[in-house]
């Protein structure tokens, strides 16, 4: 037993001895690994904080760079917008086209072409401007009526004068030079004597200075005018002559070496408001004679007669209800020599247009009176027009206009109409 | 021997009034003399357009096709040429589309996203009073009514800046107007102050 209690402590003895070194060293290679450890976590703490330092800088680039994709779209906006940036002239076109159908109370209803009248602009900088309107028009046998309604080549002189040479639309009154375009037009038709046998000038040819200014606190704008002035038609009856008409288009010669002057002046008290008064005179004589019955006797020193023409207008607009009205007389005086002698005459007609556009729709209501009065029974007249429109667009509109008319008995002047348009100004 | 009649001899004496004064000014059109105002023009196509024709959408023509047409409607409306530079600017702004920036605010940050340098009222009295009217209550046909709560107001401001931003025809109306009102400068922080003080129209 001793023995074996002796032998025990040996062997318990020699283990020990073996094993304490073998702990001692393990201890060191605890504290070498820890050591090693705590340096890689510190190693990755610096590593992870550039890394989040790097981010931001890719961040930053990312956000100030852009893709090819991105630099291919921008590209093409660079090309887009430097092309006619500023070029030293400009080519423009514009103008109107209508269309309906017309129908008269003693007629058949009939589809109408209208017109189709484009307009050029070809504008060298801000100095010149030539513009030219066209007029194509299909008449009742089918043929193509195109005319020059205007052809002129504008000199802007400086901030309130531009010059004008050439065939221009009759700067007297508003009618013939801002309102005849059948897109602005309200109604269907133009007004009795306002069309291009009426009593207001339709154009001339020759030169014209206009342009606007500031008036204290009002604005005001003018048009003067030199030109070959119109023509006169006489009517032969089949027993003596009677004047017929003015033919006051801008002639391409002036026959009878007489010219009219004349001009418009305009004032804006405010915006929305504008009074103009226009006048002219000159000399016009019989060219043409328009044969009714028999056979007429030759023209032969004709004289010159009196021209005059004297017109008001006035237009006010507040929001959606605009109020118009214009007042033209031309006078012919008497001829007492040459082969169509005969008294003078004058034309004049006036007019009134209402318009309301409907809030909150695109329905607009129209009514006009017009009072034509010429040297003709059969062209007098006396008109209501009524009128409803639809603004598909400012400047394409669909017109239903109804016209009460009141002439002499059997002349058309007295049949009533109805009219309905389509009209596209671009 | 030929006369000149009174009359004759007053429109002689006006053409050379017009002739006179048309040489002796120094203001020059050539070459852009001075520079077109936006807010000016926007006046100007107020004032002037609707006088004759329904007032045209300034989107409905390039920059060009404006410069034209202003030249031509200074022969018709007799306009001068300050106005016909200032309606040009005016015109040519307000014809831009509302487009997504190529480069987002996400990826470059820009004038956007900063405060507003304008109150609402400058915004509104540089960019907005020339169709919506010192009231809010419009000058133009179709023009919404800002005084009433149950107009356009009624709907969110998110809604009203979008409309700003990208543009908007109000119903009925012929015309739309054009995005940020044509004035191209204003940021998004102009907008929302312009929104914020339509709604004083309608207290």
């Amino acid at each position: 037993m001793n023995h074996s209690k002796k032998f025990i402590r040996h062997v318990l003895a020699i283990a020990i001895s073996i094993a304490l070194p073998t702990v001692a060293s393990a201890d060191a290679a605890y504290d070498a690994l820890k050591q090693q450890v705590e340096m890689m976590q510190k190693q990755l703490a610096e590593m992870q904080k550039a890394l989040e330092k790097q981010q931001v800088k890719v961040k930053e680039v990312e956000a100030n760079t852009i893709s090819r994709a991105e630099a291919k779209e921008l590209e093409h906006h660079v090309n887009a917008a430097s092309e006619w940036k500023d070029p030293n002239t400009l080519i423009h076109m514009s103008g109107y086209a209508d269309i309906g159908y017309t129908d008269a109370q003693d007629e058949d209803g009939s589809f109408v072409v209208g017109a189709f009248a484009p307009i050029f602009h070809f504008q060298y900088k801000d100095m010149f401007m030539l513009e030219s309107e066209l007029e194509f028009e299909v008449e009742d046998d089918g043929e193509t009526k195109v005319a020059l309604e205007y052809l002129t080549i504008d000199w802007f002189v400086n901030d309130y004068v531009a010059l004008v040479g050439g065939k221009f639309l009759s700067p007297l009154g508003q009618f013939r030079q801002n309102l005849h375009p059948s897109w602005i037009n309200k109604l269907a038709s133009a007004p009795p004597g306002f069309g291009h046998d009426g009593a207001a000038p339709v154009s001339e040819a020759g030169l014209q200075a206009r342009g606007g200014f500031p008036l204290g606190n009002m604005r005001a704008n003018y048009a003067v005018y030199i030109g070959n002035g119109p023509e006169l038609v006489t009517e032969w009856n089949g027993t003596d002559f009677e004047l017929d008409g003015i033919d006051a288009e801008g002639k391409g010669a002036d026959r009878d070496g007489k010219k009219a002057w004349g001009g418009r002046f305009g004032l804006i008290p405010f915006a929305g408001l504008e009074f103009g008064i226009s006048a002219a005179t000159g000399k016009a004589t019989v060219t043409s004679i328009e044969v009714t019955a028999g056979t007429a006797p030759a023209l032969a020193n004709e004289q010159a007669r009196d021209y005059d023409v004297f017109g008001i207008d006035a237009a006010w607009q507040y929001k959606s209800f605009a109020l118009r009205s214009e007042y033209v007389k031309s006078k012919i005086g008497r001829a007492t020599t040459g082969a169509s002698a005969s008294d003078g005459g004058q034309w004049k007609s006036w007019y009134t247009q209402a318009s309301y556009l409907f809030p909150t729709t695109k329905f607009e209501g129209v009514t006009r009176y017009t009072d034509f009065d010429s040297p003709q029974d059969a062209r007098d007249q006396k008109q209501w027009a009524f009128g409803l429109n639809y603004l598909f667009a400012s400047n394409v509109i669909g017109k239903i206009t109804y016209e009460l008319n009141d002439g002499q008995k059997g002349a058309i002047a007295d049949d009533n109409r109805w009219l309905v348009q389509m009209a596209y100004g671009f | 021997m030929k006369t000149i009649n009174n009359s004759s001899k007053a429109l002689l004496a006006t053409m050379l009034t017009v002739l006179a004064m048309a040489f002796s000014t120094t203001t020059q059109a050539d070459g852009h003399a001075k520079p077109g105002d936006f807010t000016r023009g926007a006046n100007v196509w107020r004032d002037n357009c609707g006088r004759c024709h329904n007032i045209r959408d300034a989107r409905e023509l390039r920059d060009d096709q404006w410069y034209s047409t202003a030249f031509h409607m200074r022969m018709r409306g007799g306009l001068t040429g300050q106005e016909t530079r200032d309606v040009i600017a005016f015109l040519t702004s307000s014809n831009k589309p509302a487009r997504k920036p190529i480069i987002t605010d996400a990826k470059a940050p820009t004038a956007s996203s900063k405060a507003s340098k304008l109150s609402g009222k400058a915004v509104y009295n540089q960019t907005c009073i020339a169709c919506h009217g010192a009231d809010g209550k419009g000058t133009l046909p179709g023009a919404p009514d800002f005084s009433s709560a149950k107009g356009p107001l009624s709907q969110t401001d998110d809604i009203l800046v979008k409309h700003v931003t990208d543009g908007f025809q109000s119903p009925g109306s012929p015309m739309a107007m054009p995005a940020k009102g044509g004035n191209t400068a204003l940021t998004d922080a102009d907008i929302r102050a312009v929104v914020k003080y339509l709604r004083s129209f309608s207290k």
